[in-house]
């Protein structure tokens, strides 16, 4: 017999009348919410990346101590990208007899390559330009004001005389949070002609680019493999810890929606799967007694099985792409105007996991068809023989575990899902058990109608926990995505509270400290946090001198080359959590520090080993007694390294101040500037703005793609358990033939699918809550509490979805001549 | 135990048991036949005498726990389960109690299906249509099961049992569940076949009218065969 011939004919015989058309639905409907979720994902977060290279002023870029080697230069050129030359440096500006360290950038006339410049010019108007000419500066306003200049006016850099020909008002952050000192922007040939970037400069060159993503990636790898002497890509993802937070949090619950998706859509398909082929018993069983070997049966039921499921997989596909593009037309404003075009691999992508979905939850209860006995076209009574154990139970956990790690991008997320539906499974498993038990005492006592429906879940143990399993984890992941979700992000919303810190006060000396503090808070600052900041370098990890090329993590080279920026504390700074270790007692005789989990990791740190610093003329030998990590969001000061207080207590240092002043009182610093010249002031207010911006974006498009994964999800649950309520209509026909009332035949269905529902939902609602409490500790880092209400109306909409899809299909079979369903069984 | 050539079907002193709640139950105990070719032979006795076990076994559905079986000169005992189907598919066709078609393909399909199960390579569809009008459904090809009569059915069983020429028929109360005239019409059928096409027919039924039919009737009691009429 040629397999496939056989096969291709039963699925179309069968296609018009049969089952299968319920697993193609529930596999169409699985794959169209996985594409929608993954392209609309993938748009998102390219337009999260796009709206990310504004702020670096540039896709990707190569920055160095040294000038950039030309074969960069030569590479970008060849693969036809934007580029921008630039470097930083600090240096003292003066003007009229004043001085001021600022922080330079000067740049060729192509700056921004991405995002905007916006200056206020002398006569008043606000303006997007590209860098200043020769001969010309735009300056931040502290630094104009603290110099006591207005626009138009000169100020003298390394000799060099430059008119200020903008205040900066808005600038693509090139990397930096935060600089030491106001801005000041020059042009590049300007800072070369005054000697700036000559031999010995403190400057860091950058050359940035912008075009094509293919290029860039291309750009990207030449440039991995041609760094050296501490050379660094900068990177959107590398650019800011605390905006990297929030991508890689979007980007987790972008995973989390589709990763639910899919295992709803697996549970679906195993439902229409083993509906299917209990429906297969019979007919295997003649077609065994015809000669159809058991090998042969199965290869032709997984053949009209996947012959079904490519088209379904494909069908799926192109509605999840129109889907998401009537998501996109319906909710353009989620993302930035330029949202970026649609790839078909994610699409792809989601027909591969349908087919591995289907594979893996279909092909379990397919194959156990093998062991249909022939003998059963004789005798209906012989089945299936009972098997304790059979290997290909373990695909369908295998296939959901092999989701879990593929697709969540993320140990912690693949297990917090994990274990909580471990833990969902093995806890429906025992209280169904527990019921059945029950059931089988108790269940005499019950009136007539209910007691024949819960007899049915005794009676069909087998199944019965099958259902209960399925229903409690497509609640769970329900749950996860209607109620846990939008509590995160919520929380997230909330992470960025309407006091976050928006001013920066650097080089504050001790003496000033009492004068300024008073002058702040008169102006209405809040949440002021001072700490101590002292400059040094890493000389030594454990007695030896580090060498920037030992260390696979690029980064390393800032801190190794470069300067560390040193702070103590009495007492752990809030937003610092401790890892690791304990904080100091002040009992030690030896000095100590506090290291973050970044340093620990990129430096392959661990407690006890020892960094040496060199801070002014003093050596520190210190041994790391405590692991910390900070949560960058919260825009406090924070630093990698801090110090035991007693050690640090005679070290030469300034105060860093942050905190919160209401931004109508910002122009209100000018005095505090005027009078305490020597400080800087950082205003982060713009800086805010975006990152909440981006926040916004991202979870608004988040709740869109939760909400159609939820939506999709539902249909695929009410499409499986209509098909489990059919199991009922032999029952129901019989009960109806003997005369049973519609209100006996309802209570009869329905008090099975109550109690199944609740059970299932009360689990659950449980694991859901474990499973929240775990993504939002472990992967997200937000204090998620779970809101117990919705809670309980979930588990009562679970009750009701349950009964409601009971009630479906017995209402199609009680509207049936019984004899007509009778017949056909 | 040999097989002469005009001997089809030869079973000795096959017995079956099953386990049950209340311990060892023996279906059958020590049956031994033997069926000439091309002859009809019924199997009789009270429900749960283990006649329904008994035509399983002759037909290779099942392995009995002892004793041998011969059928068109192999040992089935010493057939693995894919060689009991290959032998099922080429020699042996069926018809059921219950007709057992299948509910989505159409009368012609379902006759077809044994040819393309073989896949002989030949017509299936034309030789289907074939077996059909032999058995009166020339105007019932496109018809779904449940479009037809118990009658119909049962016809369209028989069709699809002959349709691939088989040399020995089983048949499970073919008319059980039909009324007197429908069952004489399909047992004149199957004797029909039976004479135009040579095929050894063997079949199980309460029926005393439809067993006198045949030239060789087994009568079993509680598992043992306890009758032999020629």
């Amino acid at each position: 017999m040629n397999i496939f011939r056989f096969a291709a004919r039963a699925l179309r015989r069968e296609f018009r009348h049969g089952e299968l058309r319920t697993l193609a639905a529930a596999l169409v409907l699985a794959v169209a919410a996985l594409t929608a979720v993954a392209t609309l994902g993938q748009r998102v977060e390219r337009a999260i990346v796009a709206s990310a290279a504004e702020l670096i002023g540039g896709d990707l870029g190569v920055s160095a101590r040294r000038e950039i080697a030309p074969e960069f230069s030569a590479e970008a050129q060849r693969l036809n990208l934007q580029q921008n030359r630039s470097a930083e440096f600090p240096s003292v500006v003066f003007a009229d007899g004043k001085s001021q360290l600022a922080q330079v950038s000067a740049t060729d006339a192509s700056y921004p390559l991405r995002g905007v410049l916006r200056i206020r010019g002398s006569d008043g108007s606000e303006r997007d330009v590209n860098a200043p000419g020769p001969g010309q500066a735009y300056a931040d306003g502290l630094l104009i004001n603290a110099l006591g200049l207005k626009l138009g006016d000169s100020l003298e850099l390394a000799g060099k005389p430059l008119t200020i020909a903008g205040e900066i008002l808005r600038q693509p952050d090139g990397g930096q949070m935060f600089s030491l000192a106001p801005r000041l922007i020059v042009a590049l040939d300007d800072a070369q002609s005054s000697g700036l970037l000559g031999v010995g400069s403190r400057a860091r060159h950058k050359l940035m680019l912008a075009g094509d993503a293919a290029a860039l990636a291309q750009f990207q790898a030449f440039a991995k493999a041609n760094l050296k002497d501490g050379a660094q890509l900068v990177t959107v993802a590398e650019a800011q810890q605390n905006l990297r937070t929030a991508f890689e949090r979007g980007e987790s619950f972008l995973r989390l929606a589709a990763l639910l998706s899919a295992l709803l859509s697996g549970i679906a398909v195993a439902l229409a799967a083993q509906r299917y082929a209990r429906r297969k018993i019979d007919e295997v069983a003649l077609l065994r007694a015809l000669g159809l070997g058991k090998h042969r049966v199965l290869a032709s039921l997984s053949l009209t099985v996947l012959m079904l499921g490519l088209p379904a997989c494909l069908t799926g596909a192109g509605i999840g792409l129109l889907l998401q593009q009537i998501v996109l037309n319906y909710a353009g404003n989620l993302l930035p105007a330029a949202a970026p075009a649609t790839s078909l691999l994610p699409a792809l992508a989601a027909i591969a996991v349908g087919l591995a979905v289907l594979v893996g939850f279909a092909l379990p209860p397919l194959a156990r068809l093998r062991d249909v006995p022939p003998m059963r076209v004789f005798q209906r009574a012989v089945g299936l023989r009972p098997r304790r154990f059979d290997l290909l139970y373990l695909l369908p956990p295998a296939v959901a575990f092999g989701l879990i790690m593929t697709q969540s991008g993320n140990s912690t997320i693949a297990s917090a899902l994990a274990g909580s539906l471990l833990g969902v499974t093995a806890a429906t498993v025992c209280a169904g058990l527990l019921l059945i038990v029950l059931l089988r005492r108790l269940g005499r006592s019950l009136p007539g109608a209910l007691r024949f429906g819960l007899a049915n879940l005794a009676r069909r143990r087998g199944l019965s926990l099958i259902q209960a399993t399925a229903l409690a984890l497509s609640f769970t992941a329900l749950l996860l995505l209607a109620v846990v979700g939008p509590g995160l992000l919520a929380a997230w919303r909330a992470d960025l509270p309407p006091q976050t810190p928006n001013h920066f006060l650097l080089n504050l000396q001790t003496e000033q400290r009492t004068s300024v503090e008073t002058q702040l808070q008169n102006l209405g600052a809040k949440n002021l946090n001072v700490l101590p900041l002292a400059v040094g370098k890493l000389v030594a990890i454990n007695g030896k001198a580090p060498r920037a090329e030992d260390y696979e993590d690029r980064r390393a080279a800032g801190w190794i080359n470069g300067e560390t920026r040193l702070s103590w504390s009495p007492a752990l700074p809030e937003s610092n959590v401790l890892k690791g270790g304990a904080w100091f007692d002040g009992k030690a005789t030896a000095p100590q520090i506090s290291v973050e989990q970044m340093w620990i990791d990129m430096l392959g740190l661990k407690l006890g080993d020892t960094l040496s610093f060199t801070i002014g003329d003093r050596r520190i030998d210190a041994q790391i007694s405590s692991i910390r990590q900070v949560d960058w969001t919260s825009f406090r000061v924070n630093f990698f390294v801090l110090l035991d207080p007693a050690t640090a207590a005679e070290l030469p240092h300034s105060l860093i101040a942050s905190y919160w002043l209401p931004a109508e009182r910002t122009v209100e610093l000018r005095s505090i500037s005027r009078q305490f010249p020597n400080l800087s002031m950082i205003d982060i207010n713009a800086i805010l703005d975006r990152v909440r911006d981006i926040i916004d974006r991202v979870s608004s498009a988040v709740m869109a793609v939760l909400g159609f994964s939820l939506l999709a999800g539902l249909l695929v649950l009410i499409a499986a358990l209509n098909v489990s309520a059919e199991e009922r209509r032999f029952e129901t026909a019989l009960l109806r033939t003997l005369g049973a009332k519609r209100g006996q035949l309802l209570s009869t269905v329905l008090g099975e699918f109550a109690l199944l529902g609740l059970i299932a939902g009360l689990i659950a609602a449980l694991g859901a809550i474990s499973a929240g409490l775990s993504l939002g500790r472990g992967v997200f880092r937000i204090a998620w509490h779970p809101p117990l209400l919705s809670f309980a109306i979930g588990v009562v909409a679970a009750v009701a979805l349950v009964t409601f899809a009971g009630w479906l299909g017995t209402r199609r079979i009680a509207r049936t001549s019984p004899v007509l369903v009778l017949r056909k069984e | 135990m040999p097989q002469s050539a005009d001997v089809i079907l030869s079973a000795s002193d096959v017995s079956k048991a099953v386990a049950g709640p209340d311990g060892h139950l023996q279906i059958l105990d020590s049956v031994s036949l033997t069926v000439p070719t091309g002859e009809t032979l019924a199997i009789v006795g009270a429900s749960g005498s283990g006649k329904t076990t008994l035509l399983g076994l002759l037909a290779g559905l099942d392995n009995p726990d002892s004793g041998d079986i011969v059928l068109d000169g192999s040992h089935l005992n010493r057939l693995d389960e894919e060689a009991r189907a290959a032998l099922r598919r080429r020699r042996i066709g069926f018809v059921f109690q219950s007709f057992h078609l299948l509910p989505a393909l159409t009368a012609e399909e379902n006759v077809m299906l044994p040819l393309e199960l073989e896949d002989s390579g030949g017509d299936a569809r034309s030789a289907a249509q074939q077996a059909l009008a032999s058995v009166g459904l020339e105007k019932r090809l496109h018809h779904y099961p449940h479009q037809l009569s118990g009658g119909e059915q049962q016809r369209v069983a028989i069709a699809r049992a002959f349709v691939h020429s088989p040399r020995l028929l089983f048949a499970d109360e073919p008319t059980g569940n039909l009324d007197a005239r429908t069952g004489r019409a399909v047992s004149d059928l199957l004797f029909d076949l039976n004479q135009a096409r040579g095929t050894t027919l063997i079949l199980v039924t309460h029926d005393l009218n439809l067993a006198q039919r045949c030239r060789h009737v087994v009568r079993l009691d509680g598992g043992r065969r306890v009758d032999e009429a020629a």
